[in-house]
């Protein structure tokens, strides 16, 4: 993963979300399909592709999925 | 060992809670709405989504309902979000004006920098919504503070990580005792109760959901430390029930000592200079409301939640001070009014 493209299409494949490359910085209470089980499954499947822990509270603070990222890269 | 899903068998709790009121629209009938506050000092009301969207977004009157919200509403572009988003608000101010006997174009509804709502100037009445898929959630408790949660009873949760992220080391040895066709139900349970939990006590989901957890259903709930013993008192009451079949539904209360709050008029409850502030159109002079001092929670030792201890508010109005101090992960500084991802209002949590 390199980018929040990745990221998005990451959710898409894993999650059954249908998020766009333009979602990536709209805020998360505004994407469709897009709720908080949706958020602690996104954090495991980070953790399983980075191969490092992520930090949960980090991510509870974000409000758009570029914000996930930057947190998700910044460990 | 099961857990089942179903109406709570506790004396306590079926004490504290109304089964759920289906509402259909803005004209009722609020008398079971009444009732169960008059009764049980709480309600929570469930809809569809579709019952409670206006024909017409655009019609001039939604202004007046919206109030506040009416800005951040226009700025939505997705129809479903703005669907949800409406719908949900206007159900919400309908509960709660039915409870206060008001109008709901004269009740504003606020947020707390987490995103929680609450109804600007009216501190003795607690509310809390959910939604998921179509179904709209609105918990209200003149009791103290009420968190509620919804999620699709068949949402797939179990086996896909989420676990260890939701879960306690107790939690995990129950789960795994149990058969596995109603285990993922089990762990939808826990999730909606962890999420009622966080909302009632204000901090969405930025207390780690494995700090603190929830027995099995079919004896008195409550919150557990990590290792599975005692985490609160008798203070805080879970219910977790079927609504429409398809969705659980779980519901935190925590009793400040409110219980003899009978008058919930809005006659009686406002404050004068508030009354004055929303007759004259200048809702946004206020002071904000007072929340009630902190219940030990979750994290509050390295060990897990534990009992609160004597100075637990009981009675009397709501005291000065955050229902939780700002900690390490508190409110960021010029965030706007509106519900964060996970707190407050979140979809399914």
């Amino acid at each position: 993963m390199h980018t929040v493209e990745d990221l998005i299409a990451l959710a898409n494949q894993h999650l059954g979300t249908a998020l766009a490359p333009h979602d990536a910085g709209a805020e998360l209470t505004e994407l469709e399909d897009w709720d908080s089980v949706h958020l602690l499954r996104l954090v495991a499947l980070l953790e399983s592709e980075l191969g490092r822990p992520v930090p949960v509270a980090e991510v509870l603070q974000a409000r758009s999925l570029r914000d996930i990222w930057a947190v998700a890269v910044a460990t | 060992m099961a857990i089942f899903l179903g109406p709570a068998t506790s004396p306590r709790t079926t004490e504290a809670f109304a089964q759920p009121v289906r509402m259909t629209g803005p004209e009722g009938p609020w008398e079971r709405v009444r009732e169960a506050v008059e009764r049980h000092g709480s309600v929570v009301v469930h809809a569809q989504l579709g019952d409670w969207l206006p024909r017409d977004l655009e019609a001039p009157g939604l202004r007046g309902l919206l109030g506040r919200d009416f800005a951040r509403f226009q700025a939505m572009t997705h129809p479903q979000i703005r669907a949800r988003f409406v719908a949900s608000r206007l159900l919400l101010k309908h509960v709660a004006c039915a409870v206060i006997e008001a109008s709901p174009e004269s009740v504003e509804l606020a947020y707390k920098p987490g995103g929680r709502p609450y109804l600007r100037g009216l501190d003795q009445i607690d509310i809390s919504l959910s939604h998921t898929e179509d179904l709209l959630l609105v918990g209200l408790t003149r009791r103290g503070w009420i968190g509620v949660d919804a999620e699709a009873k068949d949402r797939p949760m179990l086996g896909l990580g989420t676990e260890n992220q939701v879960c306690t080391p107790y939690e995990r040895r129950t789960l795994a005792q149990i058969a596995e066709e109603r285990r993922n139900a089990a762990l939808v349970r826990l999730w909606t109760l962890k999420e009622a939990y966080s909302k009632a006590i204000g901090q969405g989901m930025r207390f780690r959901f494995t700090e603190f957890g929830f027995g099995p259903q079919g004896r008195d709930v409550q919150v557990l430390r990590p290792d599975g013993s005692p985490g609160t008192g008798e203070e805080w009451t879970f219910h977790t029930c079927l609504v429409d079949r398809a969705y659980t539904v779980s519901v935190a209360l925590f009793d400040a000592g409110f219980g003899d709050t009978n008058d919930t008029a809005a006659a009686t409850m406002l404050d004068a200079g508030l009354i004055e502030a929303l007759v004259s159109g200048d809702g946004g002079t206020s002071p904000e409301p007072r929340e009630p001092r902190v219940p030990d929670g979750p994290g509050a030792t390295d060990s897990g939640p534990h009992v609160a201890g004597p100075d637990r508010p009981r009675h009397g109005p709501v005291p000065d001070g955050p229902r939780h101090g700002p900690g390490p992960e508190g409110p960021r500084h010029g965030e706007p009014e509106g519900p964060r991802h996970g707190e407050g209002e979140a979809r399914g949590g």
